[in-house]
């Protein structure tokens, strides 16, 4: 009897002495619920946030958006046509499901993407072929040359992920249970409620110092717990109450909320992204150049982008494609930025013989800012002589009236600043806007072969001159995103896509 | 339907078999009509699941793998079809049937609904009872007033105020959700408290308005005066005789109220992030998951009959004189 007390005080005191170690859990509270957990079917950026901790790419870009190995031991070494990409892959990598990555998985994947991807197909016809040159080195060849190849492979967006070659579908079939070789793997997932994270315990990190989505990966978190919700205000509420370790989107207006909180504070990511009008090339009324130029001397940008965000912490007034810091930024063309010139709108107006037919503006109220920038906008282009018809819809069926060239002049859209301009479709006569200009065209087809960077540099400026020139689509402006984090929370570097396999609880 | 029939068994039998027939209908109706509207609504489910970046023709490509791209006979046949043997089809989005996702959303769906009608029941009869006896005083003007008030006052607003007060201020409750990996039965219940108490606060302003019309009628009734007469306490006039015979409507409006819930308490489960049939048809719609809405709504139209039925036939336990 005396012996048995004994034991369970000795048991109770451990229990007091030792306290079990608390699991290092980070909520994440997410748009909504991914459409998929397979980046390579979709382009929504929720599934990018998610997938990019289990499946990995050959590239991915560093915190300067540079191309920087993943699964690719280096960077390719790459013919003097630039035609030929020797891939070598590192060794010793395994996928959750155990398999080892070998060139198989590699090829088996990369056909699937250009098969099924879409940005894959967008590179699909400039491929001659993917093959294994051994079991570690696989070889790309390109029909012609292809400088934004690199960044289309890192892109963990419509992602050129790696699979095992067993798990790869035949055809355009779907993968049953995405498995992948990141630093975690699914655990367990219930839509609209919850999707868990757990370390994959074979993981094999990279050896250079994390940069960006480069480098080393951690697997600090015991457990990665995305949590949809739809609604932005129920974020934030989430994450002042200490809910959430990170909320993703939240409305500009919480912005001093969440500043006033003593458990969280708001993460101000700068240039997230510009908001777009992207022009009908194809029917309608804009398919008038003059009309065109009339729209944008109509336009006052600042105006819309205050609208839009209420308070200039959230955007910045400017023209140039790439924000001040990116490679790619340059003035040229911008003196058409922002002319807020009524009088010139009218008179080019005038020149192009315009009948009053209606300028139609397809828009949601889903991105409030885009429907305010409209708005806006409105009552300037008919204070310049435009008759505007606002069509404002769901955004499902914005998504479908866009695909009909008969329905809309402009729809309004917006897009985080890609690491590579090719990656924006608008500037391809093939996208749903269908600009195509012979200057331009030409001066695209020479950005996408070339490869010497300051040359490219030098090219991108010149395709903004061109798309101002011509009005291929319209930029309104940078705007700043905001999310909110814990004060607790460390590790996780601000982007469009944050990744959390680095995040610790102080 | 009151009458006096001699041996009420059958007809009773005869009555619900009646009613089962006309759910048939119903539900035929619901399906067709429901099939109907979703189609003709404009929207792309296929472009939205691809996303922003997806071309016209991945979308067609993905819409034909979907079966979308079939003439919409065609498509209604084959999900009739379906729906006899009980099967409502594959969700779009979730890539699962819509039955088992169904099953899902029943848990938090049924236990919010229950929630908050124990607790407006809890609120509202007694209430409604009390300034019903205490007709035109203080607290019958009070208890109206605040009626109104709760009733006109939209459950997303209650939802946000209570939700920052009592959630994020004072920490007595989640802000949201409905738990994680790890959470039990009881942790999951703990999440409905304050959306029950939201929706309680919405529901129990019509069901004291009807308890408190009901008494009205009955108290003024002449066996009420017998019963006072007789020398009966006036406890077991009111809470006895009186709400006995007040019980018939008040019975209907509770069980209208908890088929209204069960359907799915829209705005209050996207206020609160609870995955229940209210947000799942909410977000079935804005990404026109055509099988989740139609399965929602037979589902919906379904339980609406069997609770009204249920109503029907608890009238028989509170008033013997009924007869079907």
């Amino acid at each position: 009897m005396k012996r048995s007390l004994s034991i369970v005080l000795a048991a109770a005191l451990a229990t007091v002495a030792v306290p079990a170690l608390a699991k290092n859990v980070i909520n994440v509270a997410i748009v909504g619920e991914p459409d998929t957990l397979d980046p390579m079917v979709s382009t929504k950026d929720v599934v990018s946030i998610v997938t990019q901790h289990v499946v990995e790419t050959l590239y991915t870009f560093d915190g300067e958006w540079n191309v920087a190995p993943l699964l690719a031991k280096d960077l390719p070494k790459i013919s003097d046509d630039g035609k030929t990409y020797e891939i070598a892959l590192r060794d010793g990598v395994s996928f959750s499901d155990g398999s080892k990555l070998d060139s198989a998985d590699v090829v088996a994947s990369l056909e699937r993407w250009l098969k099924i991807a879409s940005r894959g197909k967008t590179v699909a016809d400039k491929v001659e072929s993917v093959t294994a040159k051994g079991p570690l080195a696989v070889e790309i060849k390109m029909k012609s040359p292809y400088a934004p190849l690199l960044s289309l492979l890192a892109f963990s967006n419509s992602a050129a992920a790696i699979y095992p070659s067993e798990i790869v579908p035949e055809g355009d079939g779907q993968i049953d249970k995405v498995v992948g070789t990141g630093p975690y793997e699914y655990g367990e997932h219930v839509p609209d409620q919850y999707l868990q994270l757990v370390p994959f315990k074979g993981f094999v990190p990279r050896d250079e110092p994390a940069n960006g989505s480069a480098g080393k990966r951690g697997q600090v978190p015991d457990e990665i717990r995305f949590i949809p919700v739809p609604d932005a205000n129920t974020r934030v509420e989430g994450l002042v109450s200490g809910q959430f370790d990170f909320a993703d989107s939240l409305p500009a207006e919480s912005y001093d909320r969440i500043e006033k909180s003593d458990k969280a504070k708001p993460v101000l990511l700068e240039n997230f992204g510009w908001p777009v009008w992207a022009i009908n090339h194809k029917a309608g009324l804009l398919t008038d150049k003059k009309i065109r130029e009339a729209l944008l001397a109509a336009l006052p940008f600042d105006d819309m982008l205050f609208a839009a965000f209420g308070d200039d912490k959230f955007f910045k007034v400017d023209g140039a494609l790439y924000p001040e810091g990116w490679a790619w930024h340059s003035e040229e063309g911008t003196k058409a930025y922002n002319q807020n010139d009524p009088e010139k709108a009218g008179e080019l107006l005038k020149e192009a013989g315009y009948d009053g037919t209606p300028l139609r503006i397809l828009t949601s109220r889903q991105y409030e800012f885009h429907y305010k920038m409209a708005e806006v906008a409105k009552q300037a282009l008919e204070a310049a002589g435009f008759k505007v018809q606002m069509d404002v819809v769901d955004w499902a069926t914005l998504g479908q009236r866009r695909n009909d060239p008969a329905l809309w002049d402009v729809y309004i859209t917006h897009s985080p600043f890609l690491p590579e301009p090719a990656l924006t479709d608008m500037w391809f006569p093939s996208s749903r806007i269908g600009w195509s200009e012979p200057k331009k065209d030409e001066t695209v087809d020479a950005f996408v072969s070339e490869t010497d960077p300051e040359k490219r540099q030098a090219l991108f400026a010149k395709m903004q001159a061109e798309e101002y020139d011509d009005v291929g689509f319209i930029k309104v402006g940078n705007f700043n995103a905001l999310t909110g984090e814990a004060k607790t929370l460390q590790g996780v570097t601000p982007s469009p896509w944050p990744h959390f396999w680095d995040a610790a609880k102080k | 339907m009151l009458s006096s029939v001699a041996d009420p068994a059958p007809a009773m039998l005869k009555y619900v078999l009646n009613r089962l027939v006309g759910m048939v209908v119903v539900l035929f109706l619901v399906l067709t009509i429901t099939f109907v509207i979703v189609r003709v609504a404009p929207g792309d489910p296929a472009a939205l699941m691809l996303g922003p970046d997806a071309t016209p023709q991945d979308a067609a490509q993905l819409r034909a793998e979907l079966g979308l791209d079939q003439p919409i006979l065609v498509q209604f046949g084959k999900f009739l079809l379906s729906a006899v043997q009980g099967d409502l089809g594959q969700s779009l989005f979730f890539r699962r049937p819509v039955l088992s996702v169904l099953a899902e959303r029943a848990e938090p769906t049924t236990f919010l609904a229950l929630f908050s009608l124990i607790f407006s029941i809890a609120i509202a009869v007694p209430i409604g009872i009390f300034v019903a006896y205490r007709r035109g005083g203080l607290a019958d003007q009070g208890a109206v007033s605040t009626a109104m008030l709760a009733a006109s006052v939209p459950s997303f607003w209650t939802g946000l105020v209570l939700q920052r007060w009592l959630a994020t201020g004072l920490g007595w409750f989640p802000a949201s959700g409905y738990g994680g990996p790890s959470s039990t039965f009881l942790d999951r219940m703990g999440y409905l408290i304050l959306p029950s108490i939201v929706l309680g606060i919405v529901n129990s302003a019509l069901i004291l308005r009807f308890t408190r019309a009901s008494m009205l009628d009955v108290l003024g009734e002449d066996y009420i005066r017998t019963a006072r007469s007789k020398g009966m306490s006036e406890a077991r006039v009111v809470l006895k005789h009186a709400l006995k015979n007040a019980a018939i409507p008040i019975v209907t409006v509770v069980g209208l109220t908890f088929a209204l819930l069960v359907s799915g308490a829209v705005v209050t489960e996207r206020v609160f992030n609870i995955p229940g049939m209210g947000s799942l048809v909410v977000g079935a719609v804005l990404r026109r998951d055509y099988p989740i809405i139609q399965g929602t709504l037979i589902v919906v139209a379904a339980l609406y009959i069997l609770i009204n039925l249920l109503v029907d036939l608890l009238y028989l336990l509170i008033d013997k004189r009924v007869r079907y």
